[in-house]
């Protein structure tokens, strides 16, 4: 017994060299996983960073606003910064602090912070022709304004409806979250946060936001929605409701990833099959009518 | 030099005076190219904010009209594979106008799209050096330029004869340009020599042609490259609205589909209407076999409309129990773009056309075919522009907008650059040997001299 327990264990067996099989399994797995590859697990980096807004904190003071227009150069409007007014997002504002009114209970109002969602799985990194849409690894989605051609194929594609057109520049230009602000290890916040009064803004790394977040949640009896976990396939913002956002008419992308690259593969393949079914049809047509080449010929002999 | 200068001058008036009416028309389309100048320097100048009518809606006139023309020239590309590809000798008749008409649309409507976009000049750069594949703009625009290059080289190769009789035939300027553009000298060049007696060469070698580019099977070629290009390039336009999954009118399988149908009816009808206009203009009797042919397409154009009509009614019938499509179709339906969708998709564009085509083709009428060839066009153009505009409308903007109309200069501009493709049309009718010849002679047994015989 104990013999072949010795010999079992002095056995050579080159662990690491991969035979036929395991090729053609790997072959056979490889462009499956290509494909698939994009449904990917949210939230599963641990490196990532994510902003955490908080609107049951928020008092509306649009600090996040200013400070986000001063530190990237914006234009500024001095009304919009003064008012409830209804403010959109635009080139100039990339993010807007706007009053929102429950739609099941008149008596509830809450403030939105809405800017970019920094997406896991852009839909618009994944629309623009010539990729100056990235992703960067720790969080921010960032367009690159000296290669953006302006097609703004990137509004068309967000969930959020989110980048906006610079007629100016002509390129399209978001919140980017201070990615140029935030050598991110020094652990500086982005402009918002760092102007927030109230601490409804918090940055750090993404683990952390959503224990943070549910920490909040939990100890507030439970009965709010954290935007940002599953919609869109999950985004690096982190949005505390009181109730869930239809009812507070915010933008509400799907549960999903959106745009992913299957579904767009599936798509195309349909036009093409169409396509082949119409050249089968002319064929037909070129085939039936033939003879009609011949008679006008015998016509003119 | 003078004298040089008068001589050019007299030459030119005298091949105008002969034709008051060419010359007309072509003042008014240059007065139409300056509008459009104009808008354009008052959008560098002022603001890009001025070709748009709203924010939210990034997408409209420029882009209606983009996909209008180029859809239709695509489908000028799916028509011409009846000649090349499927071998019908009667379309082969009207292949070099079918392929000059799909250049000069797609060119000119690729330049309502580069004007539209921010940056052009980054496009040309970025998309060559660093396409994203994920994309569809990128595909359909890498596409598009193949299909270019394809249909230009088989429009040469098809011409090329044409244009050095031509050459021999003139004199001065003109003979210089024909004969440049004829490259007659390419046969006798190294270069020449090198195709023939290259791989291709070999390959295509046959007793009865002497050279490689004379070889009637080499722009069938091109023609069968430039259907499958011309197709997938169509495809991925419609993919570029059926992708976007935020947009719940474009987005689906749907749009690709109705996309190449809508090309087809369109192609036909862009074809038909400037083939007659262009007869009727220069007062030519039109050979019989073209105007059998041109009856037979309205038919053909017919039973397209019927065919488009039904899967608008499908698409329609099933959005409407759907509750993710379900309100932007009540916007076409019951909603501000009603009036376009009832009156223009489906009086214009459909039903109106196909009963004139058919009256018409009972009667051999031309004019009843121009008649519901240009209605066919105007309602697909409302088709588009109700298309792409309400598709933005839903989602982006909850409480709607006053009025959907195009702004002024979007209007100069998209008049202009027609009125450029129209003047090119023209110019290219006038200088190159597009009219159709008579049918080639025997379909079945001397094919191989198609392309010589003219």
């Amino acid at each position: 017994m104990g013999r072949a327990k010795w010999h079992r264990k002095t056995t050579h067996r080159p662990a690491k060299t991969i035979g036929r099989r395991g090729f053609l399994k790997v072959l056979a797995i490889a462009p499956l996983y290509a494909a698939l590859g994009n449904v990917g697990i949210a939230h599963g980096e641990t490196r990532q960073y994510g902003k955490l807004v908080d609107t049951e904190r928020c008092i509306g003071c649009k600090r996040c606003m200013s400070a986000c227009k001063r530190w990237n150069g914006l234009k500024v409007d001095r009304y919009e910064l003064i008012t409830d007014r209804e403010i959109d997002l635009s080139a100039n504002n990339w993010v807007v602090v706007n009053l929102r009114i429950d739609a099941k209970n008149r008596s509830r109002k809450t403030y939105e912070h809405w800017a970019c969602q920094h997406c896991i799985r852009p839909a618009c990194a994944g629309v623009c022709p010539v990729k100056a849409i990235t992703k960067l690894p720790g969080g921010p989605v960032v367009i690159n304004e000296n290669k953006c051609i302006g097609c703004r194929y990137c509004f068309q594609a967000c969930p959020f409806k989110v980048p906006r057109f610079d007629f100016e520049r002509r390129v399209t230009r978001k919140c980017h979250m201070c990615y140029n602000r935030t050598p991110l290890l020094n652990y500086m916040k982005p402009a918002c946060v760092a102007a927030c009064p109230v601490g409804a803004l918090r940055f750090d790394y993404k683990h952390s936001i959503i224990k943070e977040a549910e920490r909040r949640v939990h100890r507030r009896g439970g009965s709010s929605y954290i935007m940002g976990l599953t919609e869109a396939g999950g985004t690096d913002m982190l949005t505390i409701l009181p109730t869930i956002p239809q009812d507070l008419g915010f933008v509400v992308a799907p549960n999903k990833v959106v745009n992913q690259n299957l579904d767009k593969i599936r798509i195309s393949a349909t036009g093409i099959m169409a396509a082949s079914v119409i050249a089968g049809a002319m064929y037909l047509y070129a085939e039936k009518t033939r003879d009609h080449d011949k008679e006008i010929h015998e016509r003119e002999d | 030099m003078n004298e040089k200068i008068n001589k050019g001058l007299q030459y030119a008036l005298a091949e105008l005076e002969g034709s008051p009416r060419f010359y007309i028309w072509i003042s008014a389309l240059a007065a139409m190219a300056l509008l459009a100048g104009y808008a354009l320097l008052a959008s560098i100048v002022l603001s890009m904010e001025i070709l748009e009518f709203s924010i939210q809606i990034p997408w409209a006139t420029m882009v209606s009209a983009y996909a209008w023309l180029v859809v239709a020239g695509s489908g000028l590309c799916i028509i011409n594979g009846f000649g090349p590809v499927f071998g019908l000798h009667r379309y082969e008749m009207m292949t070099k106008r079918i392929a000059f008409l799909s250049v000069t649309s797609i060119i000119f409507g690729l330049n309502y799209i580069l004007l539209h976009l921010g940056h052009p000049e980054r496009a040309v750069i970025y998309s060559t050096i660093s396409p994203n594949l994920r994309s569809a703009i990128a595909w359909m625009g890498a596409l598009y330029n193949v299909y270019l290059v394809i249909v230009v080289v088989e429009f040469w190769l098809l011409v090329r004869s044409d244009l050095a009789q031509r050459a021999e035939q003139c004199e001065g300027l003109k003979r210089t340009i024909y004969s440049l553009l004829s490259l007659k000298k390419l046969d006798d060049s190294r270069l020449g020599r090198f195709l023939n007696e290259s791989f291709i060469g070999r390959l295509l070698y046959d007793p009865r042609v002497e050279r490689v580019l004379n070889d009637p099977r080499l722009p069938r070629f091109f023609g069968t490259l430039a259907f499958i290009t011309g197709v997938a390039a169509l495809t991925m336009l419609g993919s570029v609205f059926a992708h976007t999954e935020s947009r719940a009118l474009w987005y689906g399988s749907y749009y690709p589909v109705y996309f190449l149908i809508s090309a087809l009816f369109t192609g036909y009808a862009l074809l038909l209407t400037v083939t007659i206009i262009s007869y009727r203009f220069q007062g030519d009797v039109m050979h019989p076999q073209v105007r059998d042919l041109i009856i037979e397409m309205s038919q053909v154009l017919a039973f397209l409309l019927a065919v488009g009509f039904a899967l608008t009614a499908y698409r329609i019938g099933t959005s409407l129990y759907d509750p993710f499509r379900q309100a932007p179709v009540m916007l076409l339906l019951t909603g501000p773009f009603s009036i376009g969708f009832w009156v223009f998709e489906v009086g214009f564009m459909s039903v109106i056309p196909a009963f004139i085509f058919v009256w018409a083709s009972m009667k051999k009428n031309l004019g009843g075919v121009l008649l519901g060839s240009v209605m066919v066009l105007i309602g697909a153009f409302v088709m588009r522009y109700e298309f792409i505009v309400a598709g933005q409308v839903y989602p982006n903007i909850k409480e709607g907008l006053s009025t959907y109309l195009p702004t002024m200069m979007e209007v100069l501009i998209i008049i202009g650059v027609f009125g450029v493709f129209l003047m090119v049309y023209t110019l290219g009718e006038k200088f190159l040997p597009l009219k159709e010849g008579e049918l080639p002679q025997g379909p079945q047994e001397n094919s191989k001299v198609l392309f010589l015989s003219n």
